[in-house]
């Protein structure tokens, strides 16, 4: 038990990366739609970094980068040039696909065994990771969760707390407002889409160098998806984001779990696999009130 | 003359094809309230946010005291002094009064406490009922421009432009404001005041700007100018005015609809109409006069079919129409021509012809073996825009490429042909130059004349009296009091607009 709330708070850290920057993206306004395709580049510019560095630090740089420029892609596109977010999002996400695939194999070829980095190991906390029960699930993690425990209040924090928080809210719910208070909209939104893509291309990393410790072009599978559903699950909120992050973590760990111990004879795998998908579904038909952004997904226009 | 406080020289700013303005030149003076005096379209807003940064001016410059001054955005125009509330309010409805009036005007965390007790403590001094906890959803829209003006008061403005004010507030509430404007000048403060409304220029101004069609055509003193002086220049030739002379003597008694106790209950709880009991007879002209919001738009929905009502009953013609939907409305010939036309009366991007046949694209009389009769269609189109004078090349111009008025005129013609009962104008001449919305008035008459009824919802009071037989008025969803157009006075509908039941206003007059 122990073992899948750990793998719960393991799995559930990029999805919250994921979630964190969607938050903070669509309070602005902006629907991340690329999210899927930032991961995966995320994924596979971390791999590509990791390996032929031999550094995960590398790995991680790279797959901020590669995020930066993929969300850069996409607001400069959804932003500047006003197309439909959801259109854009959606091409993005089949150009990153295959433009994953096709780059792995100029590479590296077709590797007869897939080519492997050793993944980021866990850092039991002296003393907090001793704490009977709570310890070896909260406190023997990868740097990465720890560094997400900060992020998650601080992003709360900065939204409700600060000036920036305040315009960017703003900025999704009244455009004209912030414009009118001599703040300049777009560029609002474009650093908070640079922001996303710089968290989502972590996120996307932790699934090849900071999990599995490899590469393959459905690594993804939708968890880009996922985190985009949680932020509004969330109700556009770092604390609700959390704790759908909690919910999407636990069904898969058990997934995983189910997968380890094969168990098949009970329960389809497949059924576990799923679980995520259909949680989202769930959710997502049975969820009641929307604090939706007044003007997500609407681009701003201003003549002058 | 002392150097004026701020001065505009040679302004021009094209949008596209669209001359918005062109050599706009004038100045105002320190302590000074200036009327920026113009119809729809004039280029009185895209002057003011030139002047607040929002806009690039293509040609012309800027001065303050005498000096040149450029002007990039609000932020620089805010440094200088300078505040401008738009004529759609530019506030987040899902923040707080606070929130709004510090947003971009805080840097780094924010103390919500401090911020509050300094927006409390200004409130009071310019003695404004305002909560800083309250969110601006919930508040009217007499209040929300307080906090726009607290807004401008918060940034030390000098100079504070508003964009036609006065639009969205009660007679009672707009004289409060001229107060404002009155102690806030004395101070040596400055403002810019756009307005359509030559009564409210002749109260309040102490010079006046008349702009047309992107153009100066005056700079003159209150004192030394008359309404008619000015509307002449606003308009640049004599309108035929429709008066209450030709409000008609006698009624028809024979009830055409009947609405009978109707309530509609919106899904929060509150009721958006409460037990509405309306009569509305052959030739007549019902006039619903309130402030916006108070269930206007609800109440045509409901004659319309739109929405069906929670409870209560409509007749027409004696018979029980409450439960028939839109379409067997149209049917029954009940038109209706909505508010907002960009989005409820047309599709801008379909043609004129198009636009025709839009609540009736399902009738036989388009059809010829099954297909659109074009031909027919774009006859009957083009006699509808010569009998309105739409100014069209063709049955197929696009909606979206005519003038506001023209638009109207389209949706007009349509309403007038499906209504041959009972026509609804929710608005219908909001937004339009003076020349449309005296068309629009002349139609309307028509209408009556040819024994049809009409049910006149409008923010203009002026609208109301010149054209109603008897009027209604709404607050709150309810019908405060329905009077022959005679027996009232502006200053007894503003008290009913405000709230105030009809015996509290008798008692309070007498
Ligand atoms: N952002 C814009 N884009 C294109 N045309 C505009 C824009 N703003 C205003 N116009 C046009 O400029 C003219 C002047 O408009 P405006 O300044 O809003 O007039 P007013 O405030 O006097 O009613 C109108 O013809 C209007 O259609
Ligand atoms: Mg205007």
């Amino acid at each position: 038990m122990i073992n899948l709330l750990s793998r719960t708070i393991m799995m559930g850290t990029p999805l919250l990366f994921g979630a964190l920057a969607e938050v903070i993206a669509e309070r602005t306004g902006m629907m991340v739609t690329a999210i899927e395709g930032i991961f995966l580049m995320g994924a596979w510019a971390g791999f590509v970094g990791g390996y032929l560095s031999g550094s995960l630090i590398v790995g991680f740089l790279s797959a901020m980068l590669a995020g930066l420029l993929v969300a850069g892609l996409y607001g400069w596109i959804c932003i500047y040039l006003k197309q439909h977010q959801v259109v854009t999002g959606v091409a993005i996400n089949l150009l990153v696909a295959g433009l994953c695939s096709f780059l792995y194999r100029v590479i590296f070829g077709v590797p007869i065994t897939p080519l492997t980095v050793s993944p980021l190991a866990t850092i039991p906390i002296p003393l907090l990771s001793e704490i009977p029960l709570l310890g070896p699930i909260l406190f023997n993690q990868t740097i990465l969760t720890y560094i997400i425990y900060f992020l998650a209040p601080l992003s709360y924090f900065m939204l409700y707390k600060t000036s920036m928080g305040l315009t960017i809210r703003s900025a999704g719910e009244n455009p004209e407002a912030v414009d009118v208070a001599g703040i300049n909209v777009l560029t609002v939104r474009f650093l908070t889409v640079l922001l996303a893509g710089v968290m989502g291309g972590v996120a996307g990393a932790f699934y090849s160098i900071g999990f599995l410790g490899m590469f393959t072009t459905n690594i993804i599978g939708g968890r880009g998806w996922i985190a985009f559903a949680i932020c509004f699950l969330g109700n556009w909120n770092p604390k609700g984001a959390v704790i759908g992050t909690l919910a999407f973590g636990f069904a898969e760990a058990i997934a995983i779990y189910m997968q380890s111990i094969g168990n098949s004879a009970l329960f389809p795998n497949e059924l576990f696999i799923a679980l995520p998908y259909i949680m989202t579904i769930v959710l997502t038909i049975s969820r009641k009130s929307f604090n939706v952004p007044a003007k997500l997904g609407v681009p701003y226009l201003k003549e002058n | 003359m002392a150097t004026a406080f701020f001065e505009l020289r040679g302004i021009s700013k094209y949008f596209a094809k669209v001359i918005a303005n062109q050599d706009v030149s004038f100045s105002i003076q320190r302590g000074e309230v200036l009327a920026l005096l113009g119809e729809n379209g004039a280029g009185k807003s895209t002057i003011m946010k030139i002047l607040y940064g929002l806009y690039k001016a293509d040609e012309g410059k800027l001065l303050k005291d005498g000096r040149e001054i450029k002007i990039d955005s609000p932020k620089e125009a805010m440094e200088l002094g300078i505040s401008m509330i738009q004529q759609h309010f530019s506030l987040v409805p899902a923040h707080t009064v606070t929130d709004n009036i510090i947003l971009g005007n805080v840097h780094g965390i924010i103390d919500h406490k401090l911020f509050r007790e300094e927006i409390k403590r200004l409130a009071e001094l310019y003695g404004f009922e305002l909560n800083p906890d309250d969110f601006i959803r919930d508040l009217a829209v007499g209040v929300q421009q307080k906090v726009e003006i607290l807004k401008a008061l918060y940034q030390k403005t000098n100079l504070l432009i508003m964009d036609e004010p006065t639009a969205v507030l009660t007679p009672q509430e707009a004289e409060n404001l001229m107060g404002f404007v009155r102690d806030f000048t004395a101070q040596g403060n400055s403002v810019i005041f756009i307005t359509h409304k030559l009564k409210e220029v002749m109260s309040v101004a102490d010079r006046i700007i008349v702009m047309r069609a992107g153009r100066v055509f005056g700079d003159i003193k209150r004192a030394e100018t008359n309404e008619l002086e000015l509307s002449k220049l606003m308009i640049g030739r004599d309108l035929n005015w429709v008066t209450k002379e030709d409000r008609q003597e006698s009624i028809d008694q024979e009830v055409r609809l009947e609405i009978q106790q109707v309530t509609l209950q919106e899904k929060t709880g509150v009721p958006a109409l409460k037990d509405i009991s309306l009569t509305l007879h052959k030739g007549e002209i019902l006039g619903i006069a309130g402030v916006s919001g108070n269930g206007q738009q609800e109440l045509c929905e409901i004659v319309c079919g739109a929405i069906l009502p929670t409870k209560g009953k409509i007749l027409l013609d004696g018979e029980d129409i409450t439960e028939r939907k839109i379409r067997a409305r149209i049917d029954l010939g009940i038109g209706y021509v909505p508010a907002d036309r960009s989005s409820d009366g047309m599709i801008m991007d379909m043609s004129i012809a198009e636009n025709m046949l839009l609540k009736s694209s399902y009738a036989k009389k388009w059809q010829k073996r099954g297909f659109i009769d074009k031909q027919k269609l774009n006859q009957y189109t083009w006699q509808e825009i010569q009998d309105y004078s739409i100014k069209a090349p063709s049955p197929e111009t696009i909606a979206r490429g005519l003038s506001g008025g023209n638009q109207q005129k389209v949706v007009l013609a349509r309403e007038v042909d499906n209504g041959e009962k009972v026509i609804v104008f929710d608005q219908p001449t909001r937004g339009l130059d003076l020349g449309a919305v005296n068309h629009v008035h002349q139609v309307i008459l028509q209408e009556r004349a040819k024994g049809k009824s009409v049910l006149l919802v409008s923010t203009e009071l002026a609208e109301i009296f010149a054209l109603s037989d008897r009027i209604a008025i709404l607050y709150k969803g309810e019908i405060q009091g329905v009077f022959n157009s005679a027996e009232l006075t502006t200053e007894k509908i503003g008290l009913l607009m405000a709230g105030f039941r009809e015996r509290e206003v008798k008692s309070d007059a007498g």
